[in-house]
């Protein structure tokens, strides 16, 4: 997994590339806690851009819950922005869609 | 091997109302749009066609009650929740045609809905019965005692007339009982639980129920993965789904769908049944899960064989 970060106009935007498997997800979920540290000390919210996330597993989407309280811990907001088909299903059956704000564009996740 | 579900439900015993049934029927009525059956049988071979199951069914309402037919013929009894009244009923017709009155139970945990069915187990007041309880929990014996407290059940432990002892399990032991190898793990869940993995020769079955995978010790799960490994079938916990057991209800000591096909999937297991249904679930929410869980394993299987995704119910019986 590759993970990059993007700054826009009140977000910090965490872009995580390719696979969140057995393997990787503790390498996303320290990628993710040092985000939400850099979008908490300049005041924005935190986008997850998954645009570029080929397949995620049960324990990354677990490993979201865990980012989810150090963002809640640190008063950032926290939305899911642009899954593929196959991710934006499995947030569905998960039923983290009723958890997470999930949006088409990383513009109007807040 | 053969495994029968006599009770699937988690928590608490529930039972359809007559709305219910006056709803299955009048669908059914009304999807068979006028057709005539000849008799009973021609209108259960169109129901046993009809592809929907909640629509002319039901899961059930018993709580957790699993049998595995095998090893030397003996009962081998997972749990005593409210369906092993039922298996009690059936053991005595079994029992009458030859088969031995030895019964072995291996116990998940001694919460109420586990457990509950023993005092009702009718083999349990046959002199000629032996019973054997196993369990992980070293109390065991003290919680089924006290289920028949008179301020609980009229009739005392006591009173029972089949010669009944405990033997108390421990992990990272393989047993030997009712020719069948037993091996079991501890489990996150209140006051401990415990799976139990089945092995008859080639064939192994896991019973996994009332399990926490919980978040912040997710290295636990390669212990179950492990435990697992080619089973024939594994049965899990799938009382919430994902988010509901990460938010809200973590901590309560239950699993998903979600999990239940990672760990199956990682362990190279060739069939899961979802097991320990949420009580408040109706048929139609039950069979939603079911096919979503099928999906999800669909998304999530990658170049690995697939997993077959089975609904435990009431009455179910899987033959490996």
């Amino acid at each position: 997994m590759e993970w990059s970060i993007e700054t826009v106009e009140g977000a910090t935007i965490g872009c995580p590339q390719g696979r969140v498997d057995e393997e990787s997800w503790e390498l996303f979920l320290a990628r993710m806690n040092e985000t939400i540290l850099a979008a908490a000390a300049a005041g924005h919210r935190f986008v997850l851009d998954l645009a570029r996330l080929d397949y995620m597993s049960s324990r990354g989407l677990r490993a979201l819950t865990i980012a989810k309280r150090e963002a809640d811990v640190h008063g950032v907001p926290m939305a899911l922005a642009r899954p593929n088909d196959r991710l934006r299903e499995i947030l569905a059956i998960s039923r983290y869609d009723k958890i997470f704000p999930v949006t088409a564009s990383r513009d109007v996740a807040d | 091997m053969l495994v029968r579900f006599w009770g699937t439900r988690g928590s608490l015993p529930v039972a359809a109302r007559a709305a219910t049934i006056e709803r299955k029927v009048a669908r059914a009525l009304v999807a068979a749009g006028g057709r005539t059956f000849a008799d009973e049988d021609e209108a259960l071979a169109y129901i046993a066609a009809e592809s929907d199951f909640a629509a002319a069914r039901t899961y059930g309402g018993a709580t957790t009650c699993v049998e595995i037919e095998g090893g030397d013929g003996s009962f081998v009894i997972c749990d005593m929740g409210s369906g092993l009244r039922e298996l009690g009923v059936d053991a005595f017709a079994r029992c009458a045609a030859g088969k031995p009155r030895e019964f072995h139970f291996f116990l998940s945990h001694l919460h109420w809905d586990h457990i509950m069915g023993f005092p009702f187990f009718g083999p349990a007041f046959d002199p000629n019965a032996r019973i054997v309880i196993h369990a992980g929990h070293a109390d065991a014996e003290e919680a089924l005692r006290r289920q028949q407290e008179e301020i609980s059940f009229p009739v005392p432990f006591d009173g029972l007339r089949a010669a009944i002892e405990f033997r108390t399990l421990v992990p990272d032991h393989t047993y030997e009982i009712g020719g069948l190898k037993v091996r079991t793990i501890p489990q996150y869940h209140s006051h401990t639980s415990y799976a139990y993995r089945f092995e008859d020769g080639d064939k192994a079955v896991c019973f996994s129920t009332d399990a926490e995978h919980r978040v912040d010790d997710m290295d636990n799960e390669r212990l179950f993965e492990a435990f697992f490994r080619d089973a024939d079938l594994c049965i899990c916990d799938t009382m919430y789904s994902l988010a509901e057991s990460v938010t809200m209800k973590a901590d309560w000591g239950h699993s998903s769908n979600i999990v239940a096909v990672d760990l199956c999937q990682a362990a190279g297991a060739r069939r899961l049944a979802l097991f320990h249904h949420e009580p408040t679930y109706s048929d139609e929410d039950i069979e939603r899960m079911h096919r979503e869980t099928i999906r999800f394993e669909e998304l999530n299987r990658g170049e690995r064989p697939k997993l077959e995704v089975l609904c435990a119910y009431d009455g179910l019986e899987v033959a490996l």
